[in-house]
């Protein structure tokens, strides 16, 4: 499959660079797409642009970037301007520091990444890149700029690759003390250590790319079947039993709450 | 202080325990550098309209209802409510189906993070929880219906709390093996390897994400100050890639082992502008050399 990289640059480790390329590690490609139609003529609908004064269309090639000056008062910039912006992360990811893995912890982790070698002439020395992180068991940190912001980036070696990470700044992340702190001091019972670690163990499995299935596109996927077998048939949403929340478990009974749990597990057969 | 709203209500399950959390956004994307879309011929702002693609008539946004394309020109229309209809009831419940180890875990898959918190009477069984899973370094996967969808999150403890971050549905992440399965099998070995991981050592450091600061804003600034000023910002030249016969010479460079003082760097022109990043670099670099140099000395 041929996928058109997002962004080409380069890799530069002090002095070895390499011409590289970035896509990203996720895709809308193959979730459902709907059109936005016009319920009364049923022909498809698409935005346009419009002067807000003239009320006149505008084509694509008219439409320009406008940095604001004042009220109503903007620069024009055209892309190629922007190119020449006074900083090298546009288009080196120079890798500045390198740290542990665990330095960073998920909570910073934006949008994945993938980054190969862009060009024969640069696979050893992206590779040379790759396996010293891997061998060290470090990942790189450097700076790229991306979308027009630029953004503290994390390299991590996987397979023949490296996954490029984008990590949040500062103020998005939220201080955790808001939301922790009526958690208290407290740990877990000793007592129930034992069993919630039985209970832990039994439930152990390995990843599976299922465990992140979406029902609901299945759903809607089976909507618009029907639908194209009849098309003039409304579809009947089928009647749905009511669900019900379980009752919380209070401290007396959490016990004995583990002991069944375990106890299930066990005649599960595991 | 004034107590957060949550996004989430209701109770986490595992095995038979229950007991009441909350979720709360634990990430918000902030503003990015917003320019306006002008028109280049009038210099106004644009803005943007709906318009039949057969009548160019302007639509309401009431008469706007989404289709699904099933074969050229031909759509089914799925009203709001058919669409909410597929979306299972929900039963309010993190039901923890599965555990995994930590080092499983493909973080590819990581969508938005939520930090997950007790409510006052589930405080125990929420602990146990938290501290089972840290002692066996697992992280939990549980299903619910959250923000009118059946997701997937990954739950792990964070602190105190918990972190329960969704998940990406498998239609949207690509594999990296399939991403990468073009390259070629190059596993590098001996002297270049060493020197790499030697040039990784004099790069050790810790980061703070926290503390990092985007530059675009300023550097926009700066390009938009020369127009003004009818001056033209220096046109940047592009970096040199590392010819494949210089690589074991560079890394002996950057190593600071067997390269001639003073003598050019075979890739150019190294970041200029960057201030704090380079501001670690000679260090680095004179250490490396310092400790080359006692090795030669001691040999």
């Amino acid at each position: 499959m041929a996928l058109r990289p997002h962004w080409k640059g380069y890799l530069k480790l002090s002095l070895v660079t390499c011409p590289v390329q970035m896509m990203p590690a996720t895709s809308e490609n193959d979730k459902v797409r709907f059109h936005t139609l016009n319920r009364e003529t049923q022909n498809r609908v698409v935005s346009h642009y419009v002067d807000s004064v003239t009320g006149k269309e505008v084509k694509e090639e008219d439409e320009v970037k406008g940095y604001q000056r004042g009220e109503n008062d903007y620069v024009m910039l055209e892309d190629e301007e922007l190119e020449n912006v006074a900083l090298d992360s546009t288009k080196t990811i120079d890798i500045s520091i390198f740290t542990p893995r665990d330095g960073i912890e998920w909570i910073w982790l934006d949008t994945p990444y993938y980054l190969s070698p862009n060009d024969p002439v640069g696979q050893e020395a992206f590779s040379v890149i790759r396996d010293a992180m891997e061998a060290q068991d470090m990942v790189g940190i450097s700076r790229l700029v991306i979308a027009r912001r630029e953004r503290a980036v994390m390299l991590e070696p996987r397979g023949k690759g490296i996954v490029l990470w984008t990590l949040r700044y500062g103020d998005e992340v939220r201080d955790e003390d808001t939301y922790f702190a009526g958690i208290g001091d407290k740990s877990a019972d000793s007592d129930m250590m034992p069993l919630v670690q039985q209970l832990i163990k039994k439930q152990t499995q390995h990843w599976n790319p299922k465990m992140v299935s979406d029902p609901v596109q299945d759903r809607l996927l089976d909507i618009i079947a029907e639908k194209k077998k009849a098309l003039k048939k409304p579809s009947k949403a089928k009647a749905k039993a009511p669900a019900s929340a379980p009752p919380p478990s209070n401290v007396i009974n959490i016990m004995d709450a583990l002991k069944k749990s375990v106890a299930a597990e066990t005649r599960a057969g595991k | 202080m004034v107590a957060p709203r949550a996004n989430w209500k209701g109770f986490i399950k595992f095995g038979e325990v229950a007991c009441p959390v909350a979720l709360y956004t634990a990430a918000s994307t902030s503003e990015r550098i917003a320019f306006n879309t002008l028109n280049r011929k009038t210099g106004n702002r644009v803005k943007r309209e709906f318009v039949d693609t057969e009548t160019g008539d302007p639509v309401e946004r009431d008469d706007q209802v989404k289709g699904y394309e099933i074969e050229n020109g031909q759509y089914i229309i799925l009203e709001p409510d058919e669409v909410a209809a597929a979306v299972p009831d929900s039963d309010k419940t993190l039901k923890i189906d599965a555990f995994i180890p930590c080092k499983e875990v493909d973080d590819v898959y990581f969508d938005k993070p939520y930090y997950l918190a007790p409510d006052k009477m589930g405080t125990d069984a929420f602990v146990l929880l938290r501290d089972g899973m840290k002692k066996a370094k697992v992280a939990a996967i549980a299903r619910t219906v959250l923000f009118r969808r059946m997701r997937t999150v990954l739950i792990r403890p964070h602190g105190k709390g918990l972190i329960a971050t969704t998940l990406n549905f498998d239609y949207e992440v690509r594999s990296s093996t399939g991403a990468f399965e073009e390259l070629p099998d190059l596993k590098i070995q001996g002297e270049m390897l060493e020197l790499a991981e030697h040039i990784i050592g004099t790069k050790k450091g810790s980061f703070d994400a926290s503390t990092f600061d985007d530059r675009y804003e300023a550097a926009v600034a700066e390009l938009v100050k020369a127009k003004i000023e009818g001056r033209s910002l220096p046109k940047k030249k592009a970096p040199v890639a590392s010819k494949p016969s210089d690589l074991l010479q560079a890394l002996r460079e950057s190593a600071g082992i067997g390269g001639k003082t003073g003598s050019k760097p075979t890739a150019a022109n190294a970041n200029k502008s960057a201030s704090r990043q380079k501001a670690t670099k000679p260090a680095a670099a004179t250490k490396a050399k310092r400790a080359a140099a006692t090795a030669r000395r001691a040999s």
